[in-house]
């Protein structure tokens, strides 16, 4: 009986191994000699446009690199991986990829020789694009970036989960394959938004938290999660910030990097919005406004300029311990007050930081990061900097500031905040 | 190769990357107006404006200004006639003047962004500003006066 | 020193027993290829040139054919426009027009004899000396235009640049332009008619101080800001201890990997005043100073790496337990064991005040290189070139007189750059290239650990009352490091019993009030000097020794059961030896009643006050028996029992400092001076940690920041007094004045300097 059930259990293992092979075996999509001509300057303007919106160069580019040529390190839970040169260079790059070959990349996560790429590529909200869409970001790259041969490093990712073929059973198990889908209880704005957000921007590839096995947790969609050492807040209801996000502040925020009442966009953000979503137009960075807006829950009618969460949050500045007999208040009031000081009215570029998200997330990170490394001019607010504090201060110092702060914004300690002072002195630094 | 802006030109600079901008204006440029104080943003002798904004030079690194507009205390006038530096003038501010640059470049910042600031206005932001010769009476008069100064040529000019 | 050939026949000198002697060379023009602040107005510190030839009555200014005239100060500007006063003094006397003068801070030369800044005592020394220098002009001019004219000097009047009669007007200008040779012995001098000081027109008067302008455009330069073509950058490596520590090895592999980089020295230093440091050399600073941290050494340590603020304390205690230790002062009478044996009562007291650092803003720097005629040129801001100049010669093993010590502005100064041992460094490397231009700039951490810090201090007094509690005697036993013992033991007087004391160490000791025998001891603390080299710091000895004073004279105030305002006031009495003499001590006691008096009456002494919150007065000399500076601090404060923080609500300042040359610059003087005061009392202070300072920049070092600042208010008593000091005399009855509120306020007396908000909250647990 026990043979008949082990044989039972192996033959169904075996079978279904076969038919997974089958699902997981992509054939290779013969090479093309490249072409550029055929396509419109409209269409590959489009493109242009699009590989912005979708910033591809940012991690398809490596630190003081040229753009597109790949190598870009990313550090993972699963092992340092480094991205693909997808400029048109037919040895290194993807010059001899058709453009079904780039559009089952786009769409399915399978190189043209037929193995499965690692789902730090989010083509799951590529997917979500329209053809015509993928198409044009095809052109855009065969006819007007500059090829470089540049081969790809080697992974560093540990076996077994180095081996492509898993990839698929990943799929199998966590991949989104849905194509777009109008809502057609929303506006056709709200859908642009969608469109947009959801598929070439990937918003949720950073800000939906994934699982142990790196899958994006599509019940909680926009939730927050960490990437690349910081956290990529909620963009719920769920969100800790204290004002609420309106559609106009998302557009602020993604036209001008900062938004007064929420903060800045740093880190892996930054290029996000400068080399990326900035080169959208208006119509469709207010669509995505709105369509955040509404997944926010808020009401676009709030000012929060009279709200007494803002007011209360101002007149915080004054209720603090004196500087005497704290060293966080101390070392705000002589090294940070002068610019972050508002008066009864929030100035833009005065970030109040007890409003923003950072002294507010469960997460220390992001306000680690920024006062360790600042911002940079193409960073936040174009051509404004924030210096960093990395060389200047000791982790005894930040500590005692991001308590400071903590504290002035109405929130629990951070446990073990000191400690997590020193871990993110001494991570890989996002580097864009 | 650092590119920017300083006092409305266009400037290079052939330094390491993460030299601070403090020594570029100072040594490469040799624009010795803006000083060095403590080299860990507390005293504010060092302070620019990049964008505009007061910004302390001696912990940014020049790489993290590239293509930015920095504006020191030489070119924060064309004729040294900044309101602030007609009131700090003739209130005679300065003793040893050593901190001058810097108080007067994070006080053009504060008026721009408060053109009426009141003495907590002043405390919070001039607070990182050290003047060990400890003229802040009439640094805060003088501040007064130019936000007074300032508003009177604005009515003048819109009557 | 090399020198243009001089032209012209105009007001040339004859070197010789003649006073005047030609100003140096750069009122010819002498050329300047390098940046340094001599004339704090000009556009980039250049002397501009004369026009024409020049006259000079006197060594002190000359006046060319535009009549333009150029004042040689040799004091170092450093905040207290002294420049610009010095040369009111002048202008008045000389009756030039203001509008003509420039000022010339000059390079170091034996000309100009004895070069210091400090002490406070520029104006009140160069007074005479000026107004004869003016006088010996407007003799001069006066004469020419008299002969011109064929009339007599007595109907001459000179006034605003000119020459006046009934024969019509000569401008100063058209005078050297005839020709003036006209020169004026010491003796002369001593003897020319001066004006009556009713007639003084510009000093007494406002006037903006001619370095204003260009501090506020950047334009001023400080010695940091030197530059000289080929020069290298160089950073220190400072030992563990201030002496006696000694270079082993040193790894400079890691350095090698930073770009720019040159080399690392040890330095060799004849004159014992780096003993221990290596300099790293690199082509720009921002390479030197990242070298210099990647440099590995290994020393023997100087026996002092285990010194840390308790072992000063202590010592010093110990040191003023043994009654045969110290030097003794001339009080009039010391003898004061007869009245404590029969005293009714007897209070006694320790006072401590903490190592405090100069944290001046300008990092300490040098500059220094051998220029082609074999001349050492130091280029930094300097208070005490005269000092200087000696130690310079021992490390370079060169004649002082091939030295000279370029001037610049002191971007802030307060005493420690009296003490130029920081120019050692500089030219050593220097000297080790082979006088190749070597710029030394210390990062802040640096600066602050090789401070000549004002040196902790251990103070107990007594005082003996008889049955009406009445003083009948006070004692005063004072130890700290000795500055001048280290620095310039030749200023140190002898006390009445033989020993040598340092003035600076125990000045405010011996005040003014009539108690009795009165026993002032100065003991050296011999632990400290051995640890660090101590500093004047701005007030000096008068700084701290009026911390314990001024407390202890409340407390026995409140021994005696008196308003501590009438015991002060009671015991002023300006008779024998506090009469005080002329010139400028003239009113004694008298005077320092009248500041109390005027302190008083700001505040609105007696008035009732808010809860928590008390009045506190206080009251010093300034500086020294000889210049007194009487000044007197009443403050209000408010101390907040939770959390042990004080507040000064009000301090403000009555001052009676003689006349007053630039009121507007005096005021600026005592509005520094006083929150330089409060700032010692309350926010810095620092302590030596195994033998070096424990802080090392502004993030934990805490002076007075703008948010802390009071209501300040100076007033001046008017005087017609020859003129004493005013850099430092308002920094000592603050902190006094302050603690004395504290215990009206709240009823905890606190003898220790800074009152941190943990020692006052701990005192009013004790209590």
């Amino acid at each position: 009986m026990l043979k008949r059930i082990v044989y039972g259990v192996c033959g169904a293992a075996i079978v279904g191994l076969g038919i997974f092979s089958i699902y997981a075996w992509h054939p290779a999509i013969d090479p093309v000699e490249p072409t550029q001509t055929d396509y419109s300057p409209h269409v590959i303007e489009q493109g242009k446009v699009l590989a912005a919106a979708g910033y591809c160069s940012t991690c398809h580019t490596p630190p003081g690199g040229t753009a597109y040529a790949g190598n870009y390190e990313m550090h993972t839970d699963f092992g340092t991986i480094y991205s693909s040169n997808i400029t048109p260079d037919v040895e290194t790059g993807i010059g001899s990829w058709s453009q079904a070959a780039f559009a089952r990349a786009m769409r399915t996560g399978v190189s043209r020789d037929g193995h499965h790429l690692l789902p730090a590529f989010p083509y799951e909200h590529f997917n979500k694009m329209t053809d015509d869409d993928i198409n044009a970001i095809y052109a855009y790259i065969m006819t007007s970036v500059p090829a470089v041969n540049q081969a790809k490093k080697d992974n560093g990712i540990p076996f077994p989960l180095n081996i492509r073929w898993f990839q698929a059973g990943w799929k199998l198990l966590f991949a989104d394959t849905q194509p777009f889908e109008i809502n057609s209880q929303q506006s056709a704005e709200w859908n642009r938004g969608a469109y947009l957000a959801e598929g070439i921007a990937h918003c949720g590839a950073c800000h939906t938290p994934r699982n142990a096995l790196g899958g994006e947790k599509y019940a909680q969609m926009y939730q927050g999660a960490a990437i690349d050492g910081w956290i990529a807040p909620s963009l719920t209801s769920t969100s800790t910030s204290p004002l609420p996000w309106r559609a106009q502040d998302f557009y602020e925020y993604l036209t001008t990097g900062n938004s007064p009442y929420h903060g800045s966009a740093a880190g892996p953000m930054a290029p996000v919005m400068h080399k990326g979503l900035s080169a959208l137009p208006d119509s469709d960075i207010e669509a995505i406004s709105g369509y955040f807006a509404e997944i926010a829950g808020t009401n676009n009618t709030d000012e929060p300029d009279s709200s007494s969460t803002l007011q209360a949050a101002i007149a915080a500045q004054d209720q603090q311990p004196d500087q005497r007999i704290d060293q966080g208040a101390r070392l705000y009031a002589t090294a940070c007050q002068a610019c972050h000081y508002n008066s009864d009215q929030l100035v833009k570029g005065r970030p109040l930081i007890t409003i923003g998200s950072a002294t507010h997330l469960n997460d220390p990170s992001n306000l680690i990061n920024v006062i360790l490394d600042g911002v940079r001019s193409d960073q936040g607010i174009s051509g404004v900097v924030m210096p960093g504090f990395r060389d200047a201060l000791n982790d005894d110092d930040i500590t005692a500031i991001a308590a400071y702060l903590r504290q002035a914004a109405g929130e629990n300690t951070w446990p073990k905040l000191q400690q997590k002072v020193g871990e993110i002195r001494n991570q890989p630094r996002f580097e864009h | 190769m650092a590119k920017f802006i300083l006092n409305g030109k266009p400037m290079t600079a052939d330094v390491e990357s993460d030299t601070p901008l403090l020594w570029v204006i100072r040594d490469e440029l040799d624009m010795t107006g803006t000083k060095f104080g403590c080299g860990i943003g507390t005293c504010g002798a060092c302070t620019v404006h990049v964008g505009g904004r007061a910004t302390r030079s001696c912990i940014t690194p020049i790489s993290s200004v590239e293509g930015a507009e920095i504006t020191t205390i030489e070119g924060l006038s064309e004729k040294g006639d900044h309101p602030l530096q007609i009131s700090w003038q003739k209130l005679q501010v300065p003793q040893c003047g050593y901190c001058q640059s810097g108080q007067i470049m994070q006080a053009a910042a504060l008026l721009k962004d408060i053109p009426e600031p009141s003495d907590k206005d002043i405390d919070a932001v001039m607070g990182g500003n050290l003047c060990r010769c400890m003229t802040y009476v009439r640094i805060r008069s003088a501040i007064h006066e130019a936000a007074n100064a300032i508003k009177e040529s604005n009515d003048e000019q819109t009557a | 020193m090399s020198r243009l050939p001089k032209r012209g026949s105009a007001g040339i000198t004859r070197r010789g027993f003649l006073i005047a002697m030609t100003a140096v060379g750069v009122s010819f023009g002498f050329p300047r290829h390098l940046m340094a602040a001599m004339d704090p107005a000009s556009p980039d510190g250049k002397v501009l040139p004369s026009e024409g030839d020049i006259y000079e009555p006197s060594l002190w200014y000359s006046i060319d054919t535009a009549g333009k005239i150029k004042v040689n100060i040799m004091r170092s500007e450093m905040g207290q426009h002294v420049g610009t006063a010095i040369a009111r003094i002048l202008a008045d006397e000389l009756e030039a027009s203001w509008d003509d003068i420039e000022i010339i801070h000059v390079d170091s030369d034996p000309r100009w004899g004895y070069m210091v800044t400090g002490g406070s005592w520029s104006i009140s020394q160069s007074w005479p000396v000026y107004r004869q220098a003016g006088a010996a002009g407007r003799t001069a001019l006066i004469e020419a235009a008299a002969k011109k004219w064929g009339i007599a000097a007595k109907d001459c009047k000179a006034s605003n640049g000119k020459i006046i009669s009934t024969k019509g007007e000569l401008s100063y200008g058209e005078l050297v332009t005839m020709g003036l040779t006209r020169q004026f012995t010491e003796e002369e001098l001593k003897t020319l008619p001066l004006k009556p000081n009713a007639d003084l027109k510009l000093v007494g008067q406002q006037v903006t101080s001619l370095d204003i302008a260009n501090k506020t455009n950047g334009k001023t330069i400080f010695g940091i800001d030197a530059k000289v073509d080929g020069m290298v950058y160089a950073n220190p490596i400072l030992p563990p201890t201030r002496y006696g520590s000694k270079v082993v090895k040193f790894d400079d592999s890691a350095a090698k990997a930073v770009k720019g980089y040159q080399q690392t020295i040890v330095l060799d230093d004849a004159s014992g005043s780096v003993p221990g440091w290596l300099m790293v050399i690199a082509s720009s600073f921002n390479a030197a100073q990242k070298a210099s941290k990647l440099v590995k050494v290994t020393w023997d340590a100087g026996k002092t790496a285990n010194v840390s603020e308790a072992d000063i304390i202590a010592h010093g205690q110990k040191l003023l337990g043994d009654q045969t230790k110290g030097s003794i002062l001339d009080t009039g009478n010391a003898d004061t064991e007869p009245a404590f044996a029969s005293a009714k009562s007897t209070i006694a007291e320790e006072y401590i005040t903490s190592t405090v650092l100069h944290a001046q803003m300008e990092p300490l720097n040098a500059l220094v290189f051998k220029n082609q005629d074999g001349i050492w040129e130091v280029h930094s801001g300097c208070q005490w070139q005269s000092l200087t100049l000696p130690v310079l010669a021992t490390a370079l093993g060169e004649e002082e007189a091939n030295i000279v010590i370029r001037s610049y502005m002191l971007g802030g100064g307060f005493g420690r750059r009296l003490n130029g041992d920081y120019t050692i460094p500089a030219a050593l490397t220097s000297k080790a290239l082979g006088g190749k231009p070597v710029k030394m700039v210390m990062m802040r951490p640096q600066d602050m650990l090789f401070d000549s810090a004002r040196s902790a201090s251990v103070q107990q007094l007594k005082m003996a009352f008889d049955d009406k509690k009445a003083v009948t005697a006070m004692e005063h036993h004072a130890t700290a490091g000795w500055p001048t013992q280290v620095l310039a033991p030749g200023f140190m007087p002898k006390g009445t019993n033989g020993e040598p004391y340092d003035p600076f160490s125990i000045a405010g000791a011996d005040h003014w009030y009539t108690v009795g025998a009165q026993k002032v001891r100065a003991v050296s603390n011999d632990l400290a000097i051995a640890t660090f080299r101590p500093g004047w710091l701005r007030s000096v000895g008068p700084g701290w020794t009026g911390w314990a004073v001024e407390s202890f004279m409340d407390e026995a105030a409140h021994h005696a059961g008196k308003d501590p305002l009438q015991f002060r006031l009671d015991m002023l009495i300006a008779e024998g030896r506090n009469a005080g003499s002329t010139p400028v001590a003239e009113g004694g006691a008298a005077r320092q009643a009248a500041v109390l008096k005027k302190a008083a009456e700001m505040i609105g002494w007696g008035t009732p006050q808010a809860k928590d919150t008390a009045l506190g007065i206080a009251s010093t000399f300034g500086q020294e028996r000889d210049m007194p500076t009487w000044v007197s601090c009443a403050v209000q404060v408010h101390v907040d029992k939770s959390n042990g923080i004080v507040n000064v609500q009000k301090l403000y300042i009555a001052i009676d400092a003689g006349i007053i040359v630039d009121p507007n610059g005096a005021e600026a003087q005592c509005q520094g001076a006083a929150l330089w005061g409060l700032s010692m009392a309350l926010y810095e202070g620092t302590e030596l940690l195994n033998g070096q300072y424990k802080d090392s920049n502004f993030d934990t070092y805490t002076p007075l920041r703008l948010g802390q600042t009071p209501d300040v208010k100076i007033e001046f008593i008017p005087s017609k007094m020859p003129p004493s000091g005013l850099g430092e005399p308002a920094v000592t009855p603050v902190a006094p004045a302050i603690a004395n509120a504290i215990y009206q306020a709240v009823g905890v007396r606190l003898r220790k300097i800074p009152m941190k908000p943990s020692d006052v909250k701990s005192a009013l647990t004790k209590a």
